[in-house]
């Protein structure tokens, strides 16, 4: 899914002192000690009421119900009542939940449901929605348009992110190509490290158009474009480059959306052309800031594939940031 | 009725007009029967006539080795594109189809699957009763003809020897076919697309397969078969440059293999036996006697009374197993990587074959990845949960469920070819390795073409008394197995293994839907003959 950007920036938003927040049920982690938590609550609420009704109700013999003096005598009453008679109550609302709670149990003993836990596909971690099962994703390239942008990300990322990728071989071609070859004992290069979070991508190499991404043929259609599936993995990817919440997000994906533009330019002229855009969009060090962000990844490896274009189109600014994108990506 | 009407009108009177039309009508007449006459002269004429081509055709006496005739230059059909206008060639072949036509007869030769137009005109060699003589030469017999190759200026069609035609100087017929068919090779050999047009006669399964000589005439028949033979070759080869060493094992054995249920049971001397339904046993042996890498093609038995497309009680088994060092990954990259090199074979070297049966069955062509794509068993389940299914972590794949998956796979992978790696240790027989990290999974595979099983295989138990736990543990009575453990007494490599059924490998590379079409004479229980 697509998160929504949002439109306004992040204000610190004042609440007023008149409201008491109400506590996140589902933050916490496992559900049955939250629903406990919750029924103790709700139950703890109406024991203190029944007894409350019942104190009324004893005292129904009293002609005004309303009397000050005998609210004032209750609120001291309650007031007085010591920790002890507040611990016992207590212990006694666990006991009766205990029972509850096996008695449940016995019941969906006897139904025969089985024991293991609702599996949720999205869950919140460090307050943030994460999905959990992420899908192995199939990425079909042509060898001659290779998707260098996987093993720049692959390096760029080295530290923060696994991208473990396997290459394959379709039917359909009968030899990858020399270019193809050294891109994949490129990748072999990269060693795997597990610790880290990881994602895996099946490359194959097939007689195809377009470079697409399938990650699931059931849920999802497939992305189409070296481009888009920089943005695809630049959102599972290390939360340092996942651009949708940053101020520069409308700036990152224009420069991505250059890249897509000059990887479909067939004559040189308009490629030269598109290039002088990326320069236009190149201020700072890196495009949209001083931080290398998938924008780089997305120019630096289209810059590649189009071996057209040399260094004599690019201009002083763009070369100088060519050397600094090799050296992070290092291709 | 009607005579009688016209005799009295006729009687009564005859107007002008009807007098005319009495006399165009005797006119008519006269004129037919004098061209009958003539025609009859004429025939009789022809048949008594000096035959100026006598000695040129005829029936040729039963071939009993008597005369050599090395001076003959007999050419393949598909080899006569190199001897267009270059003089006489002699060709055997059987007659596709034959029709004579007043001084002409056309005649399409047959040679397996290549077909050729030759061509007879009466002229300075050949006799109008020579052209009566070849038109009538009944469908599917063997002739050997002399002739000429010629070019032609339209492409013919119906043949597939397009650019040149047979111009006949001799004709002989070496051996005759009856004149009625049970069925027509042209009916046999029909497209099986639906929106065709024109004739749509089809032969059904159970006249084919009564008559198969007949059938595997076809084009697509001896297509399937040559690729069939070709599969076999490659495994071969492909092993066999991999150090593996072929050997034969017994088909009759005295106790069942695997189990003890559906195995043919026959009479031995005083006793009974059973036919082999696995080599198994054998290979294992053969790996225990240090052959290290061994593979066997032979034929299996399985008694079960399934009447499905994919099952036959006799088929030809393509097993291997082999020793490993370490971890049985080892073979299960040298199985799928072979299984690669088959494919990539067929696809380079039986391409005119797979073209020959596309032509009769329209199915993709057989899609595959180099490597071969391994998933883990578990990974298949979680697919098949996404699109939906309902299956338990170690339930065995339902028929539906492994053909989903298939399609699933394909979805994704876009490959027809996929290995489904450590199956739960409970839906293996018992001489499976568990695996060491998770009890539940076992160190065991199976292999899918099309999304049906073809191959399914294992780390086998290596260790005598854990092989006797888990037998026990299975509920297998020991004693009847002592031979099997017996062998691994006296120490034997970690090996594993696995074998496929030839027949099922080309009916599932070819997209067929009948196992049946790809064995040459199949064995179901309700089949025995031919």
């Amino acid at each position: 899914m697509y998160e929504l950007k949002t439109l306004l920036p992040q204000f610190d938003i004042k609440l007023p002192t008149c409201m008491y927040n109400l506590k996140n049920v589902s933050l916490s982690a496992d559900p049955t000690t939250s629903t406990s938590s919750v029924s103790c609550a709700s139950f703890g609420l109406f024991q203190s009421a029944s007894e409350f009704s019942s104190s009324i109700n004893s005292r129904k013999s009293i002609p005004c119900a309303l009397d000050l003096d005998f609210l004032g005598r209750q609120i001291q009453h309650l007031l007085k009542d010591d920790t002890v008679s507040v611990a016992i109550r207590q212990d006694k609302i666990i006991q009766q939940l205990q029972g509850l709670k096996t008695q449940l149990g016995k019941i969906r003993a006897g139904l025969g449901i089985c024991g293991k836990t609702v599996q949720h596909t999205t869950a919140f971690q460090n307050g943030r929605l994460k999905e959990v099962p992420l899908q192995d994703i199939v990425i079909n390239g042509h060898p001659n348009f290779i998707p260098y942008a996987l093993l720049a990300l692959k390096n760029v990322w080295r530290a923060l992110y696994t991208v473990n990728v396997k290459t394959f071989t379709h039917s359909t071609m009968a030899d990858i190509g020399p270019a193809a070859r050294e891109f994949e004992a490129e990748m072999d290069k990269i060693p795997v490290n597990n610790a880290l979070p990881n994602i895996n991508v099946t490359l194959i190499w097939k007689n195809c158009e377009h470079t697409e991404m399938i990650s699931s043929p059931t849920m999802y259609l497939p992305i189409y474009g070296e481009v888009n599936v920089i943005r695809y993995l630049g959102r599972v990817g290390p939360a340092e480059y996942r651009y949708e919440g940053s101020p520069l997000c409308n700036e990152i994906d224009l420069v991505l959306d250059i890249c897509y533009q000059l990887l479909r330019c067939s004559t040189h002229k308009a490629q030269v052309a598109m290039v002088r855009l990326l320069d236009q969009r190149l201020k700072q060090q890196y495009f949209g800031g001083s931080q290398m962000s998938v924008a780089d990844i997305g120019v630096h490896s289209s810059l590649i594939r189009i071996p057209t274009i040399t260094d004599k189109d690019l201009t002083p600014a763009l070369l100088a940031w060519r050397k600094r994108a090799k050296l992070v990506t290092q291709i | 009725m009607v005579e009688d009407k016209e005799n009295v009108e006729s009687g009564e009177q005859v107007s002008k007009k009807g007098a005319k039309k009495l006399a165009k009508a005797a006119k008519k007449a006269e004129l037919k029967a004098e061209t009958a006459t003539a025609i009859a002269a004429n025939n009789a004429a022809g048949d008594n006539a000096v035959d100026t081509s006598a000695g040129r055709y005829g029936l040729s006496e039963m071939i009993q080795s008597k005369d050599k005739l090395t001076e003959r230059n007999f050419v393949a059909v598909h080899e006569l594109g190199s001897h267009v206008e270059k003089g006489l060639l002699w060709v055997r072949g059987r007659v596709h189809t034959s029709r004579s036509k007043g001084k002409q007869c056309f005649l399409i030769l047959r040679q397996q699957s290549s077909t050729v137009q030759c061509i007879l005109a009466v002229g300075d060699i050949i006799s109008k009763q020579m052209v009566k003589f070849a038109g009538n030469i009944p469908k599917e017999s063997i002739i050997d003809i002399q002739a000429k190759a010629v070019s032609v200026p339209i492409k013919i069609e119906s043949c597939t020897e397009q650019t040149l035609e047979l111009s006949v100087e001799q004709i002989f017929v070496i051996s005759q076919a009856k004149a009625q068919l049970p069925l027509q090779i042209e009916d046999a050999s029909r497209p099986e697309n639906a929106d065709d047009e024109g004739l749509n006669i089809r032969v059904n399964q159970d006249t084919r397969l009564d008559n198969r000589v007949l059938d595997l005439r076809t084009p697509a028949n001896q297509a399937i078969f040559r690729l069939e033979a070709g599969v076999c070759r490659l495994f071969r080869d492909i092993l066999t440059e991999q150090g593996f060493i072929e050997i034969h094992t017994p088909k009759i054995i005295s106790a069942a293999s695997e189990g003890g249920a559906n195995v043919f049971t026959v009479s031995y001397f005083k006793d009974s036996a059973y036919l082999a339904q696995s080599p198994q046993l054998y290979k294992q042996m053969a790996i225990a006697a240090d052959f290290d890498k061994v593979y066997t093609v032979g034929a299996v038995f399985r008694a079960e009374d399934s009447n499905t497309h994919r099952h036959l009680t006799e088929f030809v088994g393509l097993d291997l197993e082999m020793a490993f060092k370490y971890h049985y990954h080892e073979v299960l990259h040298t199985i799928g990587n072979t299984f690669t090199a088959i494919f990539k074979g067929l696809r380079d070297k039986y391409s005119r074959e797979i073209e020959s049966v596309g032509q009769q069955y329209k199915v993709d062509a057989f899609k595959f990845l180099e490597p071969p794509l391994i998933l883990q068993f578990s990974e298949g389940v979680a697919m098949l949960r996404e699109a939906g299914v309902e299956t338990g972590d170690e339930e065995d794949l339902s028929t539906p469920n492994e053909k989903l998956l298939g399609r699933l796979v394909k979805a994704k992978y876009d490959t027809d070819f996929y290995i489904l790696d450590k199956f739960p240790l409970a839906i293996r027989p018992f001489y499976t390795m568990p695996d060491p990290s998770n009890s539940t999974y076992s160190n065991s595979y199976d292999m899918f073409m099309r999304g049906e099983e073809i191959l399914s295989g294992a780390q086998r138990i290596h260790d005598p008394e854990y092989l006797i736990e888990r037998a026990k543990h299975h509920g297998i009575d020991t004693t009847k197995i002592a031979a099997y453990i017996e062998s691994f007494r006296y120490g034997c490599p970690p090996h594993a293994g696995g074998g496929i059924g030839m027949e099922r490998v080309v009916m599932l590379y070819l997209g067929l839907d009948n196992i049946r079409k790809t064995s040459m004479f199949p064995r179901d229980p309700k089949r025995l003959t031919p």
